[in-house]
């Protein structure tokens, strides 16, 4: 389920009042899928409560800095719990985490219309211009984006050197903006 | 289709966008990425470049399926935010000071009070500014014996059965009018700690639980464990 953009923004600012209520409902409509995309990059489960944990205090901080105009705030509130939960993997310094398996296609997903809290175009652009990167390119920005993956973990699955991953990023970042520039 | 508009091979890595891309991407190391983060706060441009890859690479969060988080995360936040449950344990603490003030004569707590002291057994003199917490948590035995001099503000703490779970720390707070302050870290052993400033007998010693290291925030954010009452020595 995904809640409506208006009511949203109604308990954003009735937290940014110091609402705890206010902060309950959010948490009801929001964790799910907060936490499904925190499990997936921190998958000490664990650890990834406490990311959560974490993610809905900063949003209690936050809250009044959410600026309406700016967008809308599921976007908002996803780029709190990305943050976070990279931020929770990368500050460990050693290797983290079993080898990934990689079982889920998630640009076959995104082409999915079931999930649709975004607009479509925007939804469709970043399908299309993703198709058009060399396959394994898309991958490695597929699975650092939604699986947290470093380049390091990046270079160890795919057997290249880290400088290759970062050039493949690097090349893939810059043509995927070239894309939704000239797409939408 | 695919492998088709091979981008251009002169991609500048230092280019300042690519950064953003690879910061929202967060394939950057803990240190590039809290310089990223740091240059985006000053900077609006660099704000705003965050901001734009943020809503280029949205669509593919949609994608990730929801979990339901265990109950007791949403516990423990309700917890933690100011006038939660430990807020209102506080409180309640608080309200017990004062409680304790207006009844330090009863005769129940007299007795509750010398049951203490035959029970740690220290010298009993009859004393200026000497105090003893006894700090208990549910059960009989006590968790912590705290042994306060207000003339010189400082506390002997001496754990006897205080246990903080695995990845905690047992913090010390003298509650008084003002609300909580802490006074350390609960260790091993016997350990010193100076009072607050203006620490009154009539105030309450409190242990909670908190991240390694104490609380972040100078304010108990975990569970209330233990209190105890200064009684005069």
């Amino acid at each position: 389920m995904v809640a409506d953009d208006a009511t949203l923004r109604r308990l954003l600012a009735g937290i940014a009042r110091g609402e705890a209520d206010r902060l309950a409902e959010l948490y009801d409509l929001s964790s799910p899928k907060l936490y499904g995309l925190i499990l997936r990059i921190q998958r000490d489960r664990g650890l990834a409560e406490d990311v959560l944990q974490d993610v809905y205090m900063r949003i209690w901080q936050a809250a009044g800095a959410y600026r309406p105009d700016a967008g809308p705030p599921m976007p908002w509130l996803v780029t709190i719990a990305r943050n976070r939960a990279i931020d929770s993997v990368r500050r460990k310094t050693e290797v983290q985490g079993p080898e990934l398996e990689s079982g889920e296609d998630w640009v076959a997903r995104i082409i999915d219309p079931h999930d649709a809290a975004v607009a479509f175009q925007d939804r469709d652009a970043l399908a299309a211009c993703l198709g058009r990167l060399e396959p394994l390119h898309r991958e490695c920005v597929v699975l650092a984006y939604c699986e947290g993956r470093s380049r390091e973990e990046l270079a160890r699955h795919f057997d290249r050197p880290v400088n290759t991953i970062k050039t493949w990023l690097h090349r893939a970042l810059a043509a995927l903006k070239t894309c939704l520039e000239t797409v939408s | 289709m695919t492998g088709t508009g091979a981008p251009d091979p002169d991609v500048d890595p230092g280019d300042p966008d690519l950064r953003a891309a690879e910061y929202v991407l967060g394939t950057l190391d803990a240190r590039e990425r809290e310089a990223v983060a740091r240059a985006a706060a000053r900077d609006p441009a660099a704000h705003a470049r965050i901001e734009a890859w943020e809503r280029r690479l949205f669509p593919l969060a949609e994608t990730i399926p929801a979990a339901a988080p265990p109950p007791r995360v949403r516990a423990a936040l309700l917890r933690a935010l100011p006038g939660g449950a430990d807020a209102r344990q506080i409180a309640r603490l608080r309200g017990q000071v004062r409680r304790w003030r207006m009844a330090a004569g009863s005769a129940g707590l007299l007795a509750a009070g010398l049951a203490l002291f035959l029970a740690v057994g220290p010298t009993l003199e009859p004393s200026g500014g000497r105090y003893l917490a006894v700090v208990q948590g549910g059960g009989t035995l006590p968790a912590l014996i705290v042994r306060v001099d207000t003339r010189t503000g400082i506390a002997q703490v001496r754990p006897v059965g205080a246990e903080a779970p695995a990845d905690r720390s047992l913090e010390l707070w003298y509650v008084g009018a003002q609300g909580p302050r802490p006074l350390g870290l609960v260790g091993a052993g016997q350990s010193q700690v100076r009072l607050p400033a203006g620490a009154a007998p009539d105030g309450v010693i409190a242990v909670s639980v908190e991240p390694p290291g104490g609380s972040p925030s100078g304010q108990p954010t975990g569970p209330v464990v233990y209190t105890g009452k200064l009684l005069a020595e």
